[in-house]
């Protein structure tokens, strides 16, 4: 787990909307607790789930970071501290 | 050892399966269509292009359809279509026996775009997607239809532009001929692109003058030819060795009898009725077949001003005229890596009907073409025995001879 902080709603909508869009998911599984692999996401997966991510909301994610990432909820901290150090 | 042509597949700007590429061929109808929105890409002349028709790769998982650009979405249909008149299976091809071999002129040339575009304007790798160079290497085609099939054995992805598909089965021919395989599933595929077209418009081998009548592009051996019209698609056969194919009852569509590729070293982009005459006259060798035992010749010819008329230099230094011609080119427009196999399908299919489809745009031949039997109207005829050459930039001469099973 990378952040505790509650994530901004509307970033966890962009971010499914991302994942149903770019990885084909049904939005019903998009649920924080999700695992990354559950998903049917595989390694080559999450380097593109991470350039969508920093396209959609012009930021830079620390890429060793990938790694660590399990679920979603991991996903929607990442982008929310990648976010509020961006700012 | 015989080798038998046992499934065939295609996607061409007629059709999307051979059926229907092969009515239109029927039908007299062109491929070929203006694409005035090229206009904004600088020093292109060539406003014409011949796409294939909508077609569905949704049935693929997501991780199979992510590297594929189109060139390997329609070499993936056009093998699933050829395997299944082949009736072989996924589960068939999982033998150290069976060889794939595809290719396609370069990587997807869309793909080459973006990925270029982004590296120059990141100045390096940052923001690439995972999947772009999975598009962009040489061997995607082969490496993209592999993993549509699941497949683990041995896989080859030639490469040598127009000439690609019809190299990739002669080398299935050779090497079932040795006894390294018992099946080849070959083939080649290319897709649009307004570049594809300005390779061609640098080196003023496209058709520039007809624009706004796209319907009167692409005319092979025609006096008022002013070049080629690119288009795109796939054509994939299933090559097996007669053991194989008697072993599991496989139905017979034709005999490769032979095929030769030779390079023609003295030129980059100007292939000679000497060398193309050369590696006929091996083909016709290799496949020990005479040449006035030919009943048809499909030419290349790709509606350029030097090229046809060479090929028909050389048809007639080696045929004299004795065997009909005809180029499919002004119907499909030229498919690079995927005409090869996309034309050995067409001839399959007019042995199979006894009808050899004319030139297409054929109104008054080209003197420097002349002194060869010219189709410009359909022929019903047996056609036993069939030539069919490919040629392409680099001095690549390939050529074919096939015959009914």
């Amino acid at each position: 787990m990378l952040n505790q902080d509650p994530v901004d709603p509307s970033l966890i909508q962009q971010i499914n909307d991302l994942m149903a869009s770019g990885f084909e998911i049904p939005p019903e599984k998009l649920v924080p607790s999700a695992a990354l692999k559950e998903l049917g996401l595989d390694s080559l997966d999450a380097v593109d789930m991470l350039v969508y991510i920093e396209d959609k909301f012009g930021i830079k994610v620390e890429g060793e970071k990938l790694t660590s990432l399990r679920t979603l909820q991991d996903v929607y901290n990442l982008a929310a501290e990648a976010v509020s150090k961006s700012k | 050892m015989k080798v038998f042509v046992t499934g065939m597949g295609a996607l061409t700007s007629l059709g999307t399966d051979v059926e229907s590429t092969f009515q239109g061929l029927r039908d007299g109808r062109t491929g070929v269509r203006a694409f005035p929105e090229w206009k904004q890409h600088n020093g292109l002349h060539s406003l014409l292009g011949a796409p294939v028709g909508e077609y569905s790769v949704a049935h693929l998982p997501r991780q199979t359809r992510r590297a594929m650009s189109r060139m390997s979405e329609m070499a993936s249909l056009a093998t699933f279509q050829a395997l299944e008149q082949a009736a072989l299976s996924k589960e068939n091809l999982n033998s150290p026996r069976v060889l794939l071999i595809l290719g396609s002129t370069s990587g997807s040339p869309e793909t080459l775009e973006t990925y270029f575009k982004k590296i120059i304007e990141r100045g390096g790798p940052e923001g690439q997607v995972s999947t772009s160079f999975f598009k962009t290497m040489n061997h995607s085609v082969a490496a993209n239809v592999a993993a549509a099939l699941e497949f683990n054995g041995a896989l080859l992805s030639p490469s040598c532009a127009c000439a690609t598909s019809t190299q990739a089965v002669i080398l299935g021919w050779e090497l079932i001929k040795a006894g390294l395989y018992d099946v080849v599933v070959a083939g080649g595929a290319d897709e649009l692109h307004y570049m594809s077209a300005g390779v061609f418009d640098i080196v003023q081998a496209a058709s520039r003058g007809y624009n706004d009548k796209p319907d009167e592009a692409s005319r092979p051996f025609d006096q008022k030819r002013d070049g080629l019209v690119v288009s795109e698609g796939a054509g994939v056969v299933v090559l097996e060795s007669e053991a194989h194919a008697q072993a599991r009852g496989a139905h017979r569509l034709a005999e490769i009898k032979g095929g030769a590729y030779q390079c023609d070293a003295s030129h980059m982009t100007q292939s000679s009725a000497t060398t193309m005459a050369s590696v006929m006259r091996l083909s016709l060798e290799r496949a020990g077949v005479k040449a006035e035992e030919v009943d048809y010749l499909n030419a290349h010819a790709t509606g350029t001003v030097h090229g046809d008329a060479e090929e028909a230099k050389a048809i007639q230094n080696v045929f004299q005229n004795t065997v009909p011609v005809s180029s499919l080119k002004g119907h499909f427009g030229h498919s690079l890596a995927a005409c090869g196999t996309v034309e050995l399908i067409c001839s399959i299919k007019m042995m199979e009907h006894g009808l050899l489809i004319p030139n297409r745009n054929l109104a008054i031949v080209d003197p420097e073409c002349s002194g060869i039997d010219l189709l410009k109207a359909p022929r019903q005829t047996p056609v036993k025995t069939v030539v069919s050459n490919n040629f392409a930039f680099g001095g690549m001469n390939t050529c074919l001879v096939f015959a009914q099973k």
